[in-house]
């Protein structure tokens, strides 16, 4: 009954945002994914549309927010994977008894601490050490004619949301990593290997797929974190340029999630509200993927374990 | 005539509400307020003035995030009192009614560290538009690396009044940062010797005001008339005011309580 329910409660969310949506995408066609232009330019324009609906402004080329996104998910999630598949590690098979006991609690603390904290912490104390002290003003004339490096910038972006993600991957991979039969390590261990290499090739490879629903949750909060976001990673919607080497990682990025913040202001006029709403729905279907993929991924490994899925 | 804001307005952000007044007795009738982060500070002062001078006669709630989130707050009905520091759009929503209950100077701010003695319009649109990108070009600046420009997002007044004023129909480069509210400009610009942005005259403080036309951004000198970059603040009703809610905006515009209130850092109308 409850099930049925909330599925109910997540189509109508799901139809609601699409409907809302729809101008904005049927406007733009394909080309609302792609590059072109400067996106807070035509948020302006949107926002500037005359009030007439024939005459709305719709256009919007959306990439370098989708870019800025990918970029900055992806490095937190595969950084925050290896940092905290080696904590987990080390909390479960190395850490002594008293670490542990004060590690574990600590860890779990960590998860809950809001993400706005993190954002303000970043703004007044990370952001204006890196614009002031690590980027050179080499860098930023290098690239002035282009936009500009305050500080606020992909790299904080990415530095500070694994370090909120870390904390809930390491809580769950730990209760993974402790569920796994002891006689399997036991066994490996009888048969002449370190503790080391038993947990490495028995213990780690039988929690996959809780290593990979981990990942999967984590990579869920950091597409949808916002607060944070808008503040450290920068308020200027460009994509990073790769080609401009070390400058590529002090270049701001802001992904669809933080632009929806940065711009909830507009959305009393009608166009922009409607683009808003296409994020949003940019969003929502790219978290029900990864739910799927994160579902394939588990299935494709069950063969390695039994029991707990 | 400064404050100290930044950690304040940075945590209103999340458009956090800051309750004027307890809610106690019931029988008051309450005003809901929403919208621009410059308007606010005055908004929360005069509110204070206003209950104590009327034997706490009414409720206040006030609450940010922007002038367009005021005019569509009080257009929905969720506010009774929408805040804006621009003016009437036509894009607005219909049968709204805009009080103006006072002026506000716009204010070009610099870091500290570069205190540049005066500023034109031509200078602006050409700092803020992107055609010059070093402080080496800018006459009388102390720093030497590239300019970093803070604007605010496109539904703030003060936005509105940046580009109504400076720029007429000049861009901003694309580059630039967006905040989204006075207290972010004003953190971002006091702690980095590069940046350049405009706040409202109440958020200066910790950054260096850079004089438009020779004309420092004082309250003095907005008063006078003689600054320039001056702009309206209003309250928005749906409909005429009706109520508590048109006794409050009577008592801004007509009392000389109200007026000395608003004398302290803003321009009363008369």
């Amino acid at each position: 009954m409850l099930s049925a329910g909330l599925l109910v409660l997540i189509g109508f969310m799901i139809v609601f945002v699409f409907s809302k949506a729809w101008p904005s995408f049927a406007n733009n066609g394909l080309a609302w994914f792609g590059p072109g232009g400067d996106v807070d330019t035509q948020l302006a324009e949107i926002f500037n549309s005359p009030a007439e609906s024939k005459s709305y402004n719709y256009t919007i080329h959306v990439w370098p927010m989708l870019w800025s996104t990918m970029l900055i998910t992806g490095g937190a999630v595969i950084l925050a994977t290896f940092i905290s598949v080696l904590s987990a590690m080390f909390i479960v098979e190395f850490a002594p008894a008293p670490v542990r006991a004060v590690l574990q609690p600590a860890i779990r603390l960590l998860a809950a601490v809001p993400s706005v904290i993190y954002g303000l912490i970043g703004l007044l104390v990370i952001v204006p050490f890196v614009g002031n002290h690590v980027i050179t003003t080499h860098q930023k004339e290098s690239v002035q004619y282009v936009i500009q490096l305050g500080g606020s910038s992909l790299i904080v972006g990415i530095v500070v949301l694994t370090v909120m993600i870390t904390p809930i991957m390491v809580a769950i991979i730990t209760d993974a990593l402790h569920s796994v039969p002891r006689t399997w390590t036991e066994g490996a261990k009888a048969l002449g290997v370190n503790r080391w290499r038993a947990l490495r090739t028995v213990g780690v490879r039988a929690a996959r797929p809780a290593i990979v629903a981990a990942a999967v949750l984590a990579t869920a909060r950091a597409l949808g974190e916002a607060i944070m976001l808008s503040m450290v990673a920068g308020s200027s919607a460009f994509a990073p340029n790769p080609l401009d080497g070390l400058v590529f990682f002090y270049e701001p990025a802001r992904t669809i999630a933080a632009t929806i913040v940065d711009n909830a202001d507009g959305l009393s006029v009608k166009p922009f509200g409607q683009t808003l709403y296409a994020f949003a729905a940019v969003l929502l279907i790219s978290s029900a993927f990864l739910s799927f993929a994160g579902w394939a991924a588990r299935q494709a490994m069950s063969k390695y374990t039994l029991g707990a899925r | 005539m400064k404050r100290k804001l930044p950690i304040a307005a940075l945590a209103t952000i999340a458009l956090s509400a800051s309750l004027l007044a307890p809610t106690a007795a019931s029988a008051k009738p309450s005003i809901t307020m929403s919208g621009s982060t410059s308007v606010a500070p005055l908004a929360e002062l005069l509110a204070k003035k206003y209950i104590a001078s009327c034997g706490h006669c009414a409720n206040f709630k006030l609450l940010q995030g922007g002038s367009d989130i005021g005019v569509a707050d009080v257009a929905a009905g969720r506010v009774t009192i929408g805040m804006s520091s621009r003016d009437p759009k036509p894009s607005d929503p219909g049968g709204l009614v805009f009080y103006k209950v006072a002026r506000d100077a716009v204010c070009i701010v610099s870091n500290n560290a570069n205190k540049i003695p005066s500023i034109d319009t031509a200078g602006i649109q050409a700092i803020f538009g992107g055609g010059v990108r070093s402080w080496t070009q800018v006459p009388g600046s102390t720093q030497k690396g590239p300019i970093e420009i803070f604007v605010r997002s496109p539904g703030s007044g003060t936005q509105d009044a940046f580009q109504r004023i400076f720029m007429g129909s000049q861009k901003v480069f694309g580059g630039a940062e967006e905040k989204n509210s006075n207290g972010r400009v004003q953190a971002a610009v006091s702690s980095n010797p590069l940046a350049v942005g405009y706040v409202s005259l109440y958020f200066t403080s910790g950054t260096h005001t850079i004089p438009y036309k020779g004309v420092p951004c004082t309250l003095r000198n907005a008063k006078s008339g003689q600054y320039g970059g001056s702009r309206n603040f209003y309250m928005v009703t749906r409909g005429a005011a009706k109520g508590a809610a048109k006794q409050w905006i009577k008592w801004i515009t007509r009392s000389g309580a109200a007026r000395s209130v608003i004398g302290t850092e803003w321009v009363p109308l008369r």
